[in-house]
């Protein structure tokens, strides 16, 4: 086995038969990429058609044949929403629960990750066990206890009361961070241990900074996952200025009848700022997950 | 240090939590004379609107006094869980918005209180103001009141004028003739098909309509009783043969080819709405939906009347929205409280004309009978069905998105979209109902 | 999740270590897991016993109840709509978990070809579906496939020989819920598997190529076995997660055949906020929580069998 380390044209050291295979390969290659493309047009097509369907007035939703791209442009599956509801309040709930929830998870998943992956200490076992256990466990089995707990701490209809329950939906962030930490190679510890470093430092100065890749990913992921929570922000909600997107989106409707375009609107505004969030940094976590594999390369 | 500075932060925040909750329990308008009653109901859509343009007059008429605050929640399982939730710890509103066929479950979970003669006397509120079934509907096993209806909202038979008249359907009075009697109805659509118009669109994939027009055909013959008084579903077999005899009339709808299978509730609207078919059965709360178009001039000469009589007397499906107040454990609603509720109630009953233009017919006889609700059509072409209306079994297990509806969605529809032989259809949700009776 | 290139431990420069700096570490231990442990006891440990003493009892969903024992549990052995909703939940599980991962796997080798602009356009493609809740894409896919007014039903036309009520169709019903599911959620395999790809480094398909190995050896002796342990750990996520699965079936299956449809966690739910059955549902849960712990421990141990072959 021969690895061609210098420049020549590597055509110049193999078989012609070699050769023929790699141009082969080629257009495998080609064609794979073609497939990659049309299906990645083709996994997008549902998401294109739905927001189509918004911009275009009910009449045209439920004509015969097919409209690519709309004949008459409205935005009148929007305004409704946009303007005769509190939907500016419901983002904010949205979006100060949901960030919340994600800041103390990541922290509290990091450590807890930390010291389940690098410390020693009695129960570390019993811990990991409970927290597979708990991942195993469905979300509306628990929704009634927690509601109970909520109304006993006062925290019914409150920014509090929605986050808290919400901090143990994740368990796998646990998990993940425990994966990440053990493949950090030992080395790094030993040395810095070497040097005086005690284990707080360990964490901020030499694991967390080298996981930051999958720190951002699990950011998105917990933050997706908490603002598109309905049942419990529902549960606990008393009042509609407590509603985040999710949920106030549900009563949304400003007619009966023949609603798809509208129905999708709704939908729509409540999923859309995420997207437009991801898509602005999409680059930045994408590269950052696959930098983070190539460190440990 | 880091843990000891987001442990103050913390503490901050329960601080402000507490403290926000608190105010949230006081009421902001603790400072002012003004009180406020606070209000769910799970009103959306075209009612939601009317809803709010009723609070909003009722606010303005009681400045100074009392407020109603408003929250609208989602329709469904999720509203009276939220509900029975809330009043087992003592949270909740002081009024709520209820389905008169969710009251008997509602009384079981202790959700809803009593409400006495007394207080209905010392607010205005007379049995002899509603419909007899409407009123009893709201009452317990006890004979004691536990809601106050606000209105009958029924299934009814939208029509497309001039498809009728093509097909000679028609009478001269505008509405259609010949439809009555099962034999008729069916010849109708014969009619109808023959000159190329679908006859009959009905919401085929939906349970729930499954459930509302089996019940009006079930409750249209002499005798028939869904819920017997020993809580017995389809008891003996003269039920059993006038169920199975409803559910093979509207399997014949699809087998005939007049009604297409399967259709999705909104499907099964734009269809009529397009004017590919001629006749729809669906609630009365799409008749917004018809007004609102043809004020666009988007659709045709439409009607609405009553369903047909099939068989042996009139009768048709229907529920009613009502007024409860929640029994709140430990934090009941203050008798003041509860005097204000009733007042406003009341007043709602009074001023249910407007509600009215959601479709619904007003639950108090005074606005049925009134010379402004004779005007408003169509309301006034099918408020005979009033009189007639059979309202859900009472039993813990009927209701809004109850085992009853989720039957008739696992037993009627397969069965009228020809997936399930009509009888054995029937005798399967015979006892699958039964069996779920504690 | 183990990466590629296996990390080793050297020779600690210590032969024993020290009492103090166990100590220290348990001390460190305490001050990183305190806030997890007392908000985990809080709002985990503590409702779960309640729900599993709630399973023991005959009590409505939210109040006292009696003490009856393990009856609740006899109850759902029996109950006919608790082994349709495990046969239905096992069904999805199948329909969902194999084809999202290996789909991931593909669709992961193909974006990773690519470079540039080109490649973060198509992986957003592929991921954006991941970030929309749950009844964005009930309302995209009921509507696309709508038998009235649906874009997709000329296709189904094509196969079926008319338009079809897909989500109303029995035998359809399951294998459309995890078509969609799958169009949802595999993007985040995809990700996970990028991540993994990028590992393997690309001097052994260099010199493979060279070896003259076509391109499906390479994926069978080269980037299968290398990419085992992503594909181990997205089949057990995924394994643990389609378990769970409740929305979409709920949801797609609303106002129709729904006993026939349903899933476990449907089961639940409808027991707990339908019938007021507290006590029966806890006790379903709980069977649905040691269903879920049997076969996500039998999947991991049968694969970590094959990979180690």
């Amino acid at each position: 086995m021969t690895a061609a380390t210098d420049t020549a044209p590597i055509a110049a050291t193999m078989s012609p038969r070699q050769y023929r295979t790699i141009k082969a390969l080629d257009i495998g290659g080609l064609i794979a990429t073609i497939v990659t493309v049309l299906g990645g047009i083709c996994w997008a097509f549902p998401l294109y058609w739905g927001v189509i369907t918004t911009l275009k007035p009910e009449e045209d939703v439920v004509k015969p044949g097919f409209q690519p791209w709309p004949e008459h442009f409205t935005l009148d599956a929007y305004t409704h929403v946009i303007f005769g509801t509190r939907i500016g309040q419901w983002y904010v709930n949205s979006l100060v629960t949901a960030i919340s929830v994600t800041i103390i998870v990541v922290i509290i998943s990091a450590l807890a990750g930390y010291s389940i992956s690098q410390l020693k200490f009695p129960g570390r076992r019993l811990l990991w066990w409970m927290i597979l256990a708990s991942f195993m466990i469905p979300v509306p089995a628990l929704i009634v206890n927690h509601f109970v707990l909520m109304s006993q701490f006062h925290l019914i209809n409150t920014w509090l009361g929605v986050i808290l329950p919400q901090l143990v939906y994740g368990p796998v962030t646990v998990i993940i961070y425990k994966q990440f930490f053990d493949s950090v190679p030992k080395e790094f510890r030993e040395a810095a241990k070497i040097d005086g470093a005690n284990e707080f430092q360990l964490f901020f100065r030499l694991y967390l900074p080298m996981n930051w890749g999958i720190t951002t990913a699990l950011a998105i992921i917990t933050f997706i996952g908490a603002w598109n929570q309905f049942l419990w922000p529902f549960l606990v909600a008393t009042e509609e200025p407590m509603f985040n997107v999710t949920v106030g989106i549900t009563q949304v409707t400003d007619a009966f009848g023949v609603k798809y375009a509208r129905d999708l609107g709704s939908a729509m505004l409540a999923g859309l700022p995420v997207a437009i969030v991801y898509l602005i940094f999409q680059r930045r976590v994408t590269q950052a997950i696959m930098l983070t594999a190539g460190i440990k390369g | 240090m880091f843990n000891n500075g987001r442990i103050a932060v913390i503490r901050n925040i329960v601080r402000a939590a507490l403290l926000s909750s608190a105010l949230l329990t006081v009421g902001v308008g603790g400072a002012l004379a003004e009180d406020t009653i606070v209000w769910w109901d799970f009103l959306g859509g075209g009612d939601g609107v009317r809803m709010k343009a009723l609070i909003d007059q009722f606010n303005t008429e009681h400045k100074g006094q009392v407020q109603i605050q408003a929250t609208t929640l989602d329709w469904g399982t999720p509203f009276y869980t939220k509900v029975q939730t809330s009043t087992a710890v003592g949270q909740g509103p002081d009024v709520m918005t209820y389905h008169e066929s969710r009251i008997p479950l509602g009384i079981t979970t202790g959700a809803l209180s009593v409400i006495t003669p007394e207080e209905q006397a010392a607010s205005g509120i007379k049995s002899s103001d509603f419909e007899p079934a409407n009123w009893k509907q709201a009452q317990g096993p006890d004979g004691k009141q536990y809601a106050i209806p606000l209105d009958i909202h029924s299934i009814i038979l939208y029509y497309n004028k001039d498809e009728l008249k093509k097909a000679g359907l028609l009478g001269d009075d505008g509405k259609p003739k010949g439809l009555d009697g099962a034999a008729n109805f069916d010849a109708a659509l014969a009619a109808l098909a023959k000159t190329g118009v679908t006859p009959l669109s009905i919401p085929t994939a939906d349970g729930a309509t499954m459930w509302r027009i089996f019940y009006t055909l079930f409750n249209q013959q002499n005798g028939a009783q869904f819920l017997s008084a020993d809580n017995k579903f389809l008891d003996g077999d003269a039920n059993i043969a006038d169920a199975t005899k409803a559910l093979t009339e509207m399997n014949s709808w699809v087998k005939n080819g007049y009604t297409p299978a399967k259709t999705e509730y909104p499907a099964s609207i734009a269809l009529f709405t397009s004017g590919k078919a001629a006749m729809h059965i669906n609630g009365v709360w799409e008749v917004p939906t018809m007004v609102d178009l043809q004020k666009k001039g988007q659709l045709f000469d439409w009607g609405a009347i009553q369903i047909p009589v099939f068989y042996d007397h009139a009768a048709t499906w229907a529920d009613s929205h009502s007024f409860a107040i929640p029994d709140r454990k430990g934090n009941e609603v203050p008798a003041a409280k509860r005097k204000e509720v009733l007042d406003m109630i009341h007043w709602f009953n009074e001023h249910s004309l407007s509600w009215a233009g959601g479709g619904h017919l007003p639950a108090f006889a005074p606005v049925r009978s009134s010379d402004d609700f004779k005007n408003l059509k169509p309301n006034s072409d099918y408020s005979s069905l009033a009189a007639t209306a059979v309202f859900d079994p009472v039993s813990t297990l009927a209701g809004v998105a109850s085992p009853v509806y989720d039957a008739a969605g696992n037993y009627l529809m397969p069965g009228m979209n020809g997936e399930m032989d009509p009888a054995d259809a029937i005798s399967q949700m015979q006892s699958d109902l039964q069996g779920q009776v504690q | 999740m183990t990466t590629i290139t296996e990390t080793t431990s050297q020779q600690p420069l210590v032969e024993r270590r020290p009492r103090r700096e166990d100590r220290s570490e348990w001390w460190a231990a305490l001050v990183f897991t305190l806030p997890f442990v007392i908000i985990y006891a809080v709002l985990f440990i503590y409702p779960t016993l309640q729900m599993i003493w709630l399973s023991l009892q005959n009590a409505p969903l939210i109040g006292p109840g009696t003490f009856n024992g393990i009856s609740n549990y006899v109850r759902l052995f029996h109950d006919r709509l608790f082994s349709v909703a495990f046969w239905n939940t096992a069904y999805f599980v199948l329909l969902s978990v194999i084809p999202s991962t290996l789909l991931g796997l593909f669709i992961a080798l193909g974006v990773n070809r690519l470079k540039g602009f080109t490649q973060s356009i198509v992986l957003a493609c592929f991921f954006l579906p991941y970030i929309l809740p749950v009844s964005v894409v009930y309302r995209i896919w009921l509507f696309m496939l709508d038998q009235q007014f649906g874009v997709l039903q000329p296709i189904i036309a094509i196969f079926a020989g008319t338009h079809m009520n897909v989500f109303r169709t029995l035998s359809l019903f399951m294998p459309a819920v995890a078509f969609v599911t799958v169009w949802w959620l595999t993007g985040f395999n995809v990700l996970l598997f990028i991540a993994g790809l990028r590992n393997i480094s690309p001097d052994i398909y260099e010199s493979a190529a060279l070896d003259g190995a076509s391109r499906w050896q390479q994926f069978t002796r080269i980037t299968w076995p290398l990419i085992w342990p992503v594909t181990v750990l997205v089949l057990t996520i995924q394994l643990i997660l389609q378990f769970k699965i409740f929305d979409q079936v709920y949801l797609f299956g609303d106002g129709g055949r729904s006993d026939a449809t349903m899933g476990m966690v449907q089961l639940i739910y409808r027991n707990a906020f339908q019938k007021n059955m507290g006590g029966y549902a806890a006790s379903a849960a709980v069977v649905l929580f040691a269903i879920i712990v049997v076969f996500s421990v039998l999947q991991y141990q049968l694969l970590k069998v094959r990979g180690e072959k």
